[in-house]
């Protein structure tokens, strides 16, 4: 399926601006995203990256501006199930093995059809690893675990906070083929980073964040 | 229709209208607190002739029942701010739901130990497990549960829309415990004692009562709006118009 | 990207049950702790009030009682505190289900993990005690009814400290006032099975604040939790 043209963004926001304790965290914002797009937002430590995630997931309201899903003021319930947030937090359980784990997500939101747990363990380099308890990988693997869960879910939109983070090169390439293939199956996807990063498909937009 | 009310209210719940509206209120409503409690301490303290089963005892009354009172008026209107605040996100019934807990915290503190002064009095304890008298140390713990969350967070405005949903579950347990205790004393036959007799009330004794009543809540609306303008001064910091009054304040 | 397969409801409380249990049992240690505690409580009131059996036998109920509730206090604060930590609740609240309905199995796994235990061991609290062993199953019961209640009642409190940093003394401040109710009703029908008198009402009060409980709580959790975590 290929991005259709239609009247409606998929995510729109419309002067969007977030205050904590009256000091302004990021100002007026507004930008649009389609399905089959992707967005980078680049900021410096501090600059509300990880805010403006948040306040995309629902989970925080936004002060100021409004936020459009498929043309409709977006909420919490509105877009559950369509949309998939990686954070710093990678909601994997230490306790448990990366198997588990993907198991336990797919049972909570689905899995998209023909996906399996350890063909996307392989994919992103964890075959072997299935049954170690996740607090026994390293950080790279953690986080190679929690994007194993983006290849298992299904979701219109990929929320991604600094998914390079802890990756190392074959990592990286790994979250830029992940994204590829997201955004050519007509997904979308904003992503945070606070260095430059390259991709090979086509220029993305990119939003920046001031201080 | 009257629409004029809504749209006032509406004005009103803006920080900068109620800072000026409660910085004119205040001073009257300290004058108003300050003379009527004076007034009803000497009627009630001078001008009422003694009782003629409790003698002079009774008169911690004067006190105990106007700060009984103001216990559950602060809680209501603790209860119906963190509603506005939760439902509308208005940022001034927050403020006003917080700032409202230290005060009925510490009506509530007064009640019972003014209560237990007068129990250990008439009854000879200090304390016993009746429904009021439970209900009310409940209210303290209710009170003190919604003070400590909201200082526990260190988002302020977070901080108050959360213990103001504990509120709200107050309002749902207050009446649940009184019952509750209320049925357990039945059970435990011996402990009741009447606190209250279905004695008439002579009106040289009601008069400073119901005028205490009102100094009481002339003096809670004078609190509260003193500290609804800290807090809304320290919420507000970055806004234009705290600044011109800190220039102003400087300038003098 | 409509190739996707929702889960069911069903198959959504199974998977947060069965995570939450697997968890509960690999690190089952934890669990052992309120046990533990509530086996060394029970066994200080006989030196605190010393051996005489009729004495122990008039408290022996409310006893187990308290100690069992502050038992259950002691893992409250655990309901939610890693999930919070590792991320695991934002993802509970992101998932296409109702989140009351996930909070609830949470809550339920919970009380399977801390509660049932201590109910397990309450008989032995209960003979420590010399508390007559006919009142034994009433003990039982009022357990099975008021430790639900607890979990409940102590989940939406529980939601409502997740964005706070400390939450022990809090909690305990916080629950105070609302278990005073369980408390009462639990403990009148254990002083009236002692006394043989019918203790059938106290426990019908008990079930239907359960069954309100079971309903409101699940709710009120899930609404704690959207206001707590929104910053």
């Amino acid at each position: 399926m290929s991005a259709s043209p239609s009247a409606t963004p998929l995510l729109e926001a419309r002067a969007l601006s977030f205050h904590r304790q009256d000091e302004p965290v990021f100002g007026p914002l507004d930008f649009c995203l389609d399905a089959g797009e992707l967005t980078l937002i680049e900021g410096d430590n501090g600059s509300g990256k990880t805010t403006l995630m948040r306040i995309l997931t629902g989970l925080l309201h936004p002060e100021e501006g409004e936020l459009f899903w498929r043309g409709q003021p977006l909420t919490w319930d509105r877009c559950s199930g369509e949309v998939v947030f990686l954070g710093h937090q990678l909601g994997l359980k230490a306790e448990l093995s990366p198997r588990e784990n993907l198991r336990f997500a797919i049972g909570l939101h689905g899995h998209r059809e023909h996906s399996h747990i350890d063909d996307a363990l392989a994919r992103v380099g964890l075959a072997g690893y299935e049954e170690e308890p996740v607090r026994k990988l390293s950080a790279g693997q953690k986080k190679r675990v929690a994007l194993a869960r983006l290849l298992l879910i299904p979701a219109a939109l990929w929320l991604l906070d600094e998914p390079y983070a802890n990756l190392d090169r074959t990592g990286i390439e790994l979250v830029n083929g992940l994204l590829e293939a997201h955004i050519a199956h007509g997904g979308a996807a904003l992503v945070t980073s606070h260095g430059a990063v390259q991709f090979h498909g086509g220029e993305p937009q990119r939003i920046r964040l001031h201080d | 229709m009257a629409n004029w009310i809504p749209l006032w209210l509406h004005k009103l719940s803006s920080p900068p209208v109620f800072y000026r509206f409660a910085g004119t209120l205040r001073p009257w409503a300290i004058a108003l607190a300050l003379v009527l409690g004076i007034v009803a301490m000497y009627g009630g303290l001078v001008l009422a002739p003694p009782d003629y089963q409790q003698g002079n005892d009774y008169r911690i009354i004067f006190i105990h029942v106007p700060s009984a009172w103001m216990s559950l008026f602060i809680y209501a209107v603790m209860g119906i701010a963190a509603f506005i605040a939760l439902v509308w996100r208005i940022k001034l019934a927050e403020v006003v739901a917080m700032a409202s807990a230290p005060i009925g915290a510490a009506f509530t503190f007064i009640t019972l130990v003014t209560g237990s002064l007068w129990g250990a009095r008439m009854w000879g304890t200090w304390w016993t497990w009746d429904a009021r008298l439970t209900s009310e140390l409940v209210l303290l713990f209710l009170y003190l549960g919604v003070i400590a969350l909201y200082h526990s967070f260190e988002d302020r405005r977070q901080g108050a829309r959360t213990a103001g949903f504990l509120a709200l579950i107050g309002v749902v347990n207050v009446p649940i415990v009184h019952f509750s205790v209320n049925w357990w004393n039945t059970l435990h036959q011996g402990s009741t004692i009447r606190l209250l007799g279905p004695s008439t009330i002579a009106s040289s004794m009601l008069w400073p009562l119901l005028t205490m009543m009102a100094a009481t809540k002339f003096y809670y609306f004078a609190s509260l709006f003193g500290r609804v303008r800290a807090d809304l001064l320290a919420l507000e910091s970055g806004k234009d118009w705290v600044r011109q009054i800190a220039e102003n304040e400087v300038r003098r | 990207m409509t190739d996707t397969r929702r889960p069911g409801l069903g198959h959504a409380c199974m998977a947060v049950l069965r995570r939450d249990l697997t968890l509960a049992w690999r690190q089952r240690g934890d669990m052992v702790l309120p046990v533990l505690y509530a086996l060394i409580v029970t066994s200080l009131f006989p030196f605190a009030l010393g051996p005489e059996e009729a004495l122990l036998r008039r408290i022996a109920a409310g006893a187990v009682l308290v100690t069992v509730l502050l038992a259950m206090l002691l893992a409250l604060d655990a309901m939610f505190r890693s999930d919070i930590e590792d991320g695991s609740l934002e993802q509970l609240m992101l998932a296409p289900q109702p989140l009351a309905l996930m909070l609830g199995m949470k809550i339920l796994a919970h009380w399977l993990a801390t509660a049932v235990p201590l109910i397990v061991i309450a008989p032995l609290l209960a003979g420590m005690l010399h508390l007559p062993p006919p009142v034994i199953p009433v003990l039982l019961l009022a357990l099975l009814l008021a430790t639900p209640l607890l979990s409940l009642l102590g989940g939406v409190l529980v939601a409502l400290t997740a964005g706070t940093r400390r939450s022990g003394m809090l909690l305990a401040l916080m629950l105070l006032p609302l278990c005073v109710p369980v408390v009462i009703f639990a403990a009148g029908a254990l002083a009236a099975a002692q006394e043989g008198l019918p203790w059938i009402a106290p426990i019908a009060w008990l079930g239907a604040a359960l069954v309100l409980a079971v309903v409101l709580a699940p709710l009120a959790c899930a609404a704690a939790l959207r206001i707590a975590l929104d910053s």
